[in-house]
Order: C-alpha cells, then sequence, then structure tokens
C-alpha cells in the first residue's frame, strides 16, 4: 500500500538525498570543530574557497544558513532581532537573519552557525556582503578580509585580472597571519583540481536537464547545489557528486523525470523563496511544470585551470553571474531557453536583494523578444516571508500556464 | 449556457450566457468577509432573473477568491477571464486595463482573444480602487462622488507619493494648506494615472485600449488616464462584468470540451 502511495506522488525524490544530508551533516560538524580549533572563517558564496581550504582553514557560509533560516521558517523572527538592532527591512534578508541569529543564537536554527575567527568577504555577488560582514565583525571580534572584484561588462582585461589576482595574493597573507598556516602548491593544485572535477560534475547533472523528461527539477537542484557552493575542493563533496551523476544518468537512460507527467518546461531565475519553494514547486509538479533550468545554480560552473592557478581563479570569480552586465544575463537566459527547449520562464523579483533581482523587468521584455517565449515576474523574498503575498504569486503563475497549457 | 463567477476583493460578480455568449442574467454584489456566501448569493439571484435550472450548468470562477467556490467546475485566472471577456464584446481591443479593488492590471490580448503577456502593480495598493477609497474618505465624499469632484478642478495639485499610506498623509498636508478638495481630488487621479499608464507601457502600449473594472466607472480616472496615456479609452457598458463575462464564455467552451 505504502509503495502504491509513494508511487503516486507528482514528484520523484532523489535516493541520493540521503548522501547529501550526510554531506551536509559533515560539513556542519566540520565547521563547529574548525571553530573550536580557532581556524573557521566565515564566506560569501562567491568566494575562492579553494585558498582557505587548500591552506586548511575551516569554512562556513552564512549564505546557505540564511536558506536554512528560511526553510525552517525562522526568517520574519530573526530578522525583526536585525530590525531592533536598527537594520532596515530593506537590507538584505541573508544579512539579517545572520546579524538575527548572532544577536540570538539560542532561538536560531541549529544555534546558529559556529563562532567565526575571520570573515572572508567577495564582493562579486553585491556590495551588502562587505558591510554584513563588518556588522558581524563588530558582534563577534572576528577580522573582515573583502575580495574586490569590480563588475565587468564585456571581456575581462588583463588590469583586471592583475587587480584581482593582487587580491588573491593579499587573501593569502591575510589568512597566513590570521591561522598561522602557509599555502603549500602541492594542496592547492590538489583542492583546485578536486574543485573543478566537481563542479565539472555537477555541470554535467545541470545539463542532463536538457533531457525530455528533465531527471531534475529546480528544487533538487537547489538542494543539491548546497555542497558545490559550500564545500568545494574536498573529496567526499566529489563523491555525492559522482553519485547524484548516476542516479541522473539512470533517470535519463530509463526515461524518468523529476516529475511523472512533464508538460511544461520553464526556466527559473534568482534565489527561491525558501520558506515556500517545495510548495510551489510540488503544486506546480501536479500540473505538469517542471523547471529544468534556473539561473541560480548555473552561476556555480565554470573551471580552475592551467599552470598559473591564481590566474584561473582570479579570472573564474570575477566572472561569476552577478558580477556581470544585464547584457550577460539576458543572454545567459535566453541561451538557457533556447538549450533546455523551455517554454517560458518565471522572474523571482526578491524583495531584498536588489543585486539579483535589479533589470529583471528590462530582461523580461528583452528575453521575450529575442526566444519568443512569454515569462512572468512575481514578487517576494527568499527568507522574510512578511514581503510574500502567496496569492498573488499564484494568480501570476496560473495566469502564465493558461497562456502556455 | 455557461456561468461566469468573479470573486474581486471589493464585488462579485455573476454573468450567466447562452450558447451563442449572450447575456441572459448578470448580478453583483459586495464580496463581504466570506466569499463563498458571497458566490452563493450571486448564483441564487442568477436563478431568479433569469427563471431557469442553473443546476449542472458549466461554470468558471475567477478572480482572488476563484478557489473558493466550490460549485465552480473549473478556476481560471482573470486575467484570462478579463481577455476573453473584452475581446467578445470588443475584438478590436489590444491592450486592456483592468483596475480592480486590490490590484491593477495591464493586459495584451492576442488575435484569438487570450492573454499574451500582462502586468501587475507590485503588492502595493498604489494604482487601484483601494488607493481612491482612501483618499475620498479623507476628502469626505463617498468613491461615487470622489470622479466628478476631481474633474471640477482647474488646478489640479500635484501628489507626488506613490504609496497609499504616504499619499494620504501628503492629501491630509494638503488640506492644512489650504487647497481645494477638487484640486486635490484630481492630483489624486492624476498620480493613479501615471502610475496605471507607467505599468502600461512595460506591458507596451498598444491602442486600441479598452479599460475595465470598477474603477473604470469613474469620469475622472477614465480622463487623466487617456491624457496619461495619449489616446482615446473604450469602456464596456458594464465595465465591472467583463471578468464574469469572459468565464461564462470559457465555461461553455469548457462545456463543449468536455462532452
Amino acid at each position: 500500500m505504502s509503495e502504491k502511495v509513494k508511487e503516486e506522488k507528482a514528484y520523484r525524490v532523489l535516493e541520493s538525498h540521503n548522501f547529501l544530508q550526510r554531506v551536509m551533516f559533515r560539513y556542519m560538524l566540520e565547521g563547529h570543530a574548525a571553530s573550536e580549533e580557532g581556524k573557521l572563517a566565515w564566506v560569501t558564496s562567491g568566494f575562492p574557497v579553494e585558498i582557505p581550504v587548500a591552506m586548511d582553514v575551516g569554512v562556513s557560509y552564512p549564505e546557505q544558513y540564511g536558506a536554512i533560516v528560511g526553510s525552517e521558517k525562522a526568517g520574519p523572527k530573526l530578522c525583526e532581532y536585525a530590525e531592533e538592532l536598527g537594520y532596515s527591512q530593506e537590507l538584505c534578508s541573508y544579512a539579517r537573519a545572520s546579524i538575527g541569529s548572532v544577536k540570538h543564537p539560542e532561538e536560531s536554527p541549529l544555534e546558529g552557525l559556529p563562532a567565526p575567527q575571520a570573515l572572508l568577504a567577495c564582493n562579486n555577488i553585491c556590495g551588502t556582503v562587505l558591510r554584513w560582514y563588518d556588522a558581524i565583525s563588530q558582534m563577534t571580534g572576528a577580522p573582515v578580509f573583502l575580495l574586490d572584484t569590480p563588475p565587468l561588462e564585456g571581456e575581462q582585461m588583463p588590469h583586471h585580472i592583475a587587480y584581482v589576482r593582487h587580491g588573491l595574493d593579499n587573501l593569502v597573507s591575510f589568512l597566513s597571519k590570521q591561522f598561522g598556516t602557509t599555502l603549500e602548491e602541492d594542496k592547492f593544485r590538489k583542492v583546485t583540481d578536486l574543485s573543478t572535477e566537481t563542479i565539472g560534475i555537477w555541470t554535467q547533472c545541470l545539463e542532463a536537464c536538457k533531457n525530455k523528461p528533465s531527471p531534475l527539477n529546480c528544487a533538487d537542484r537547489f538542494l543539491a547545489m548546497a555542497p558545490v557552493v559550500a564545500i568545494r575542493g574536498r573529496d567526499y563533496t566529489l563523491e555525492y557528486y559522482q553519485t547524484l551523476l548516476n542516479e541522473v544518468n539512470d533517470r535519463v537512460a530509463n526515461g524518468l523525470g523529476a516529475i511523472r507527467d512533464e508538460k511544461v518546461r520553464l526556466l527559473w531565475d534568482n534565489i527561491p523563496p525558501w520558506f515556500r519553494v517545495f510548495r510551489i514547486m510540488g503544486s506546480l509538479a501536479k500540473r505538469g511544470v517542471v523547471f529544468p533550468a534556473d539561473t541560480y545554480t548555473h552561476a556555480w560552473t565554470g573551471s580552475i585551470k592551467g599552470e598559473d592557478r591564481m590566474d584561473s581563479i582570479a579570472s573564474m570569480y570575477s566572472n561569476v553571474y552577478l558580477n556581470k552586465g544585464l547584457e550577460a544575463k539576458v543572454d545567459k537566459m535566453c541561451n538557457l531557453i533556447k538549450n533546455y527547449d523551455l517554454d517560458g520562464f518565471v522572474m523571482f523579483s526578491v524583495r531584498s536583494c536588489k543585486r539579483y533581482s535589479l533589470g529583471q523587468l528590462v530582461s523580461k521584455e528583452l528575453v521575450s523578444e529575442r526566444t519568443g517565449v512569454p515569462g512572468v515576474v512575481i514578487e517576494g523574498d527568499m527568507v522574510d516571508s512578511r514581503l510574500q503575498n502567496d496569492a498573488q504569486i499564484e494568480t501570476r503563475l496560473d495566469a502564465l500556464l493558461e497562456m502556455l497549457l | 449556457m455557461g456561468i461566469g463567477l468573479d470573486l474581486g476583493s471589493t464585488t462579485t460578480k455573476g454573468v450567466l450566457v447562452d450558447e451563442s455568449g449572450k447575456v441572459i442574467a448578470a448580478h453583483l454584489v459586495l464580496t463581504g468577509a466570506i466569499a463563498s456566501k458571497a458566490s452563493e448569493n450571486v448564483l441564487e439571484e442568477l436563478i431568479k432573473l433569469s427563471q431557469l435550472d442553473l443546476e449542472d450548468v458549466s461554470t468558471v470562477s475567477t478572480g482572488y477568491g476563484r478557489t473558493q467556490v466550490k460549485f465552480a467546475h473549473e478556476s481560471i485566472t482573470e486575467i484570462t477571464c478579463h481577455s476573453v471577456g473584452v475581446h467578445t464584446l470588443n475584438p478590436s481591443i489590444k491592450l486592456l486595463i483592468d483596475v480592480g479593488g486590490q490590484d491593477s492590471k495591464v493586459i495584451r490580448i492576442g488575435s484569438n482573444g487570450r492573454p499574451t503577456d500582462f502586468e501587475l502593480n507590485d503588492k502595493c495598493s498604489a494604482g487601484t480602487g483601494r488607493f481612491l477609497e482612501v483618499m475620498a474618505r479623507v476628502l469626505e465624499v463617498s468613491i461615487d462622488e470622489l470622479g466628478p469632484l476631481a474633474l471640477k478642478s482647474k488646478s489640479p495639485c500635484p501628489i507626488s507619493s506613490t504609496c497609499t499610506v504616504f499619499a494620504e498623509s501628503e492629501v491630509i498636508g494638503r488640506i492644512g494648506s489650504g487647497e481645494g478638495p477638487a484640486n486635490i481630488a484630481a492630483g489624486v487621479h492624476q498620480a493613479m494615472a501615471a502610475k496605471i499608464s507607467t505599468l502600461s507601457r512595460r506591458v507596451g502600449a498598444a491602442s486600441p485600449i479598452g479599460v475595465t473594472g470598477g474603477v473604470a466607472r469613474n469620469p475622472a480616472f477614465r480622463h487623466y488616464l487617456s491624457a496619461a496615456l495619449n489616446c482615446e479609452l473604450w469602456m464596456p457598458e458594464e465595465p465591472q462584468l467583463t471578468g464574469a463575462l469572459g468565464a461564462a464564455i470559457l465555461a461553455i467552451a469548457r462545456a463543449s470540451d468536455t462532452e
């Protein structure tokens, strides 16, 4: 009986999900151990983590913690703690959740992140991270290091690479001084090789979604992306992605989709509303809607290669999705729609993530014009559910589907 | 026959049409606190007006309360229903501006009467009927008197805030500084027209343009919107019923599909 009920669900659960949970649990334990040893750095999602990892510095990701806060529906409470300290509701809700959890760890999921001894911010994803980490620094006493990656319009010029490269050299000096470690070339190569291989396998998992039916839905990727964001450059991360890829390939070989009855294929743009994403995706799955591609999980691609790994890192981390102009974003969306054969797109306008959401109205028009497929902008937030109106989202999504079905 | 029920935030509308799409009966009530109750009241009234047995007649619900109508066979968004309703009445309309109690929609209508693109106002209530209700209260006139009052103005006073709450404070400030109610009312309509014309341009203003929804009945709103968009606006005789009409037309289509 239970088998039958399982079979009738619109959504197929990934078997490798258990492995993912173990990987994330281990990552969390390692974070606590590193913190106790006085060797933990908090890092932003677009930080070249290979360098601290190669220097035996543990890492924890406040943005990922923000996603946990959102999923646990603790966003409003923790954001309000930050607002009580005087931070505006317009500020990034990852930042507010993080500040709130440092203020009140006893009321935070997992009792907050382990205490940091350094804060490593890279502004390739936004400028807010620096001020956010400054605030955390005031609260915890951990020093902040900023890796500055000026925004790119078009090709990256040699002087741009040289500038970022200089920042990376400073990072090595900062970590050496702060943690008393050195960067050994052999270990650095090993970590960057592992990182590149991991990203390569992750990219294969993403690209497998070009198949019909798509083996993964948006929500699967939002979960499965956690290690490639947080634990690049580790052997057990690679092992997880190999397992995931095997499962994905099996699904493709057997014609099994992430959802049972795929009718409409859409693109998702932006960070998801973590407190509601599974409900939204689940109810759309029942109506045959799958998201074979999204701009968010596709942001962790690229590779560190060649003789000079530092130059390669400087290039890869400057060229991330959010560090480029609107034209590059529009190109990316159009390419995903074309290459994944998508019928339309959903742009989630995240109230508190200005960097990602800026320009969406213009890009919606351009993407529709270039691809000929319709799109819709829905509004809400990644963590702060007070900024979201479900009825409005539902009406907009329903109207888009009525245009497609 | 087909029944369309449009459960809006302020009013609930019902339309009964025959197979040719001709309206047999129509009714409108305030939605009130219980949406399902309003839909039942409207249905009862349609039965009385038509003197027909409407049991088993194909029914489509629309509007924010669309899922609350237990006897509807299908629920379809107001975006599609308004588009179909307006296309039925005037197939030449390419762009529809519908302003209701809690939202404003701009819909581009394709040649088959279905929407090809749309935009809704953001979560803020500026640019909706609620905005005008708040301003009418401050100016101590009924919502029906607000438009005619505004049209008496020779010199509208600018209202710069786009947020309803801030605009209310701004209006109170204008009253305090001695500005006349007609000029303030005109400024309020101008601000609203500016907001909605921006939304229209986002979809790509294509004429002819139609206006529907409860707010379309307000002559000052049409006057200032027409000026902001620099074109004539078409309005159906019953601008509040187009969503329900579209739903009723879709109910007929649905019934013939399932036969």
